[in-house]
């Protein structure tokens, strides 16, 4: 399994301020070290990898992560598969465990797809 | 029960009809998508907001009549016009709507701490959270597909909205999820079209205004030549989403991609 993490750049240079949120989070727990690649969507650049990846997935916001189990798929026996987690909370639920919060990942899926809320 | 609203079309026969040559392009389009994905998917329903996006309930029960799976997220704020539409549907179609609630904790836990009305102060975001997304997100344990009315033309954010996408707010490696968006490239006009000339049952807000119809302290009627999307949230600034990765930033088309 293979974990990237995207984190926005703004275009004044900043990191947008839930990317740095995620990032603390993610360096204080421990669960750094579970991620595999770290890449930059870049405001100020459309073709930097993280925007790349963005548009590949059909993701809007920022931060997220792609799980992706190609080394597994390579050894045999199921079938590759890529997950994008736009919601950091399912992701750290899903990926590393632990008591489910609902509501403040129902907060955080509202904050990723905003369109949810004219469902 | 309340009285029917007058726009109501009486109970008709069930009817199910293919698609024929009398059909808008993007009628056939959406009546493919939708057979495709009943095909496809077993644990699947139609997300129905009470609003317009009553055309997917009348295209589904083209389909599959009255065994289409509906269901609503009732907030507990939305207008009783609302209300009375949804019974309406449920008996023109002979449909059975799935009525889903807010956790009633949650709900006491942010109306004790905050009021009635945080939306106005706090924004939305919390209240949508707690009346509409968790029991979304409950309902869709239990589906591996869903389709919302969902159009491209609704809001600058649904630009390219595709007809077909992966579920990425509730999707896990365990249990992904997708959604189909079968009036995505449908126009308010192919709507109304539609509406108009199948007489399907619409809420009566529709005659007072309303475009876009969500919760009752929410949702304000808006001029003709005013988008549909200026009838939500109208005292939030839809553009300040610093976590937006913004359209124009990603209409590069991609060629490589990191593997």
């Amino acid at each position: 399994m293979r974990i990237t993490f995207v984190k926005k750049i703004l275009a004044n240079g900043q990191p947008c301020a839930k990317c740095a949120d995620v990032e603390s989070r993610l360096k204080d727990s421990g669960q750094m070290s579970r991620i595999d690649r770290i890449v930059v969507a870049d405001e100020r650049d459309p073709k930097s990898e993280g925007m790349r990846l963005a548009e590949h997935h059909d993701v809007a916001s920022a931060p997220f992560f792609i799980v992706d189990n190609a080394t597994e798929a390579d050894s045999g026996g199921v079938e590759p598969t890529t997950t994008i987690y736009t919601v950091y909370l399912r992701f750290v639920r899903d990926m590393f465990g632990g008591k489910a919060d609902t509501v403040a990942e129902s907060r955080e899926a509202m904050r990723a797809n905003p369109d949810l809320g004219l469902i | 029960m309340a009285e029917p609203s007058p726009n109501i079309i009486g109970p008709q026969p069930r009817r199910r009809r293919p698609a024929s040559a009398t059909d808008l392009p993007v009628e056939r389009e959406a009546l493919g998508v939708l057979a495709d994905a009943f095909q496809t998917f077993e644990r699947i329903s139609v997300s129905f907001s009470g609003a317009e996006d009553v055309v997917l309930v009348d295209l589904g029960a083209r389909i599959l009549g009255p065994d289409l799976p509906v269901f609503s997220l009732d907030t507990g704020r939305l207008h009783p016009e609302t209300h009375r539409f949804m019974e309406t549907v449920r008996e023109h179609y002979g449909v059975a709507i799935e009525t889903l609630a807010p956790d009633p904790e949650e709900l006491a836990r942010l109306v004790r701490d905050k009021g009635l009305f945080s939306f106005y102060r706090d924004g939305h975001g919390e209240c949508c959270a707690i009346r509409k997304i968790e029991p979304l997100g409950r309902k869709l344990e239990h589906l591996d597909a869903w389709i919302t009315g969902q159009r491209a033309d609704q809001s600058v954010t649904r630009e390219g909205l595709p007809i077909v996408q992966d579920d990425l707010a509730f999707s896990s490696a365990q249990h992904p999820i997708r959604k189909f968006n079968p009036l995505a490239n449908w126009t308010g006009e192919d709507v109304w079209d539609y509406i108009r000339r199948r007489e399907v049952p619409y809420n009566p807000l529709h005659d007072q205004g309303f475009r876009s119809i969500g919760c009752e302290p929410c949702t304000r009627p808006v001029g003709p030549h005013q988008h549909e999307r200026e009838g939500r949230w109208w005292w939030e600034n839809v553009a300040d989403k610093e976590c937006g990765l913004h359209a124009q930033n990603v209409a590069e088309p991609l060629r490589i991609i990191d593997r």
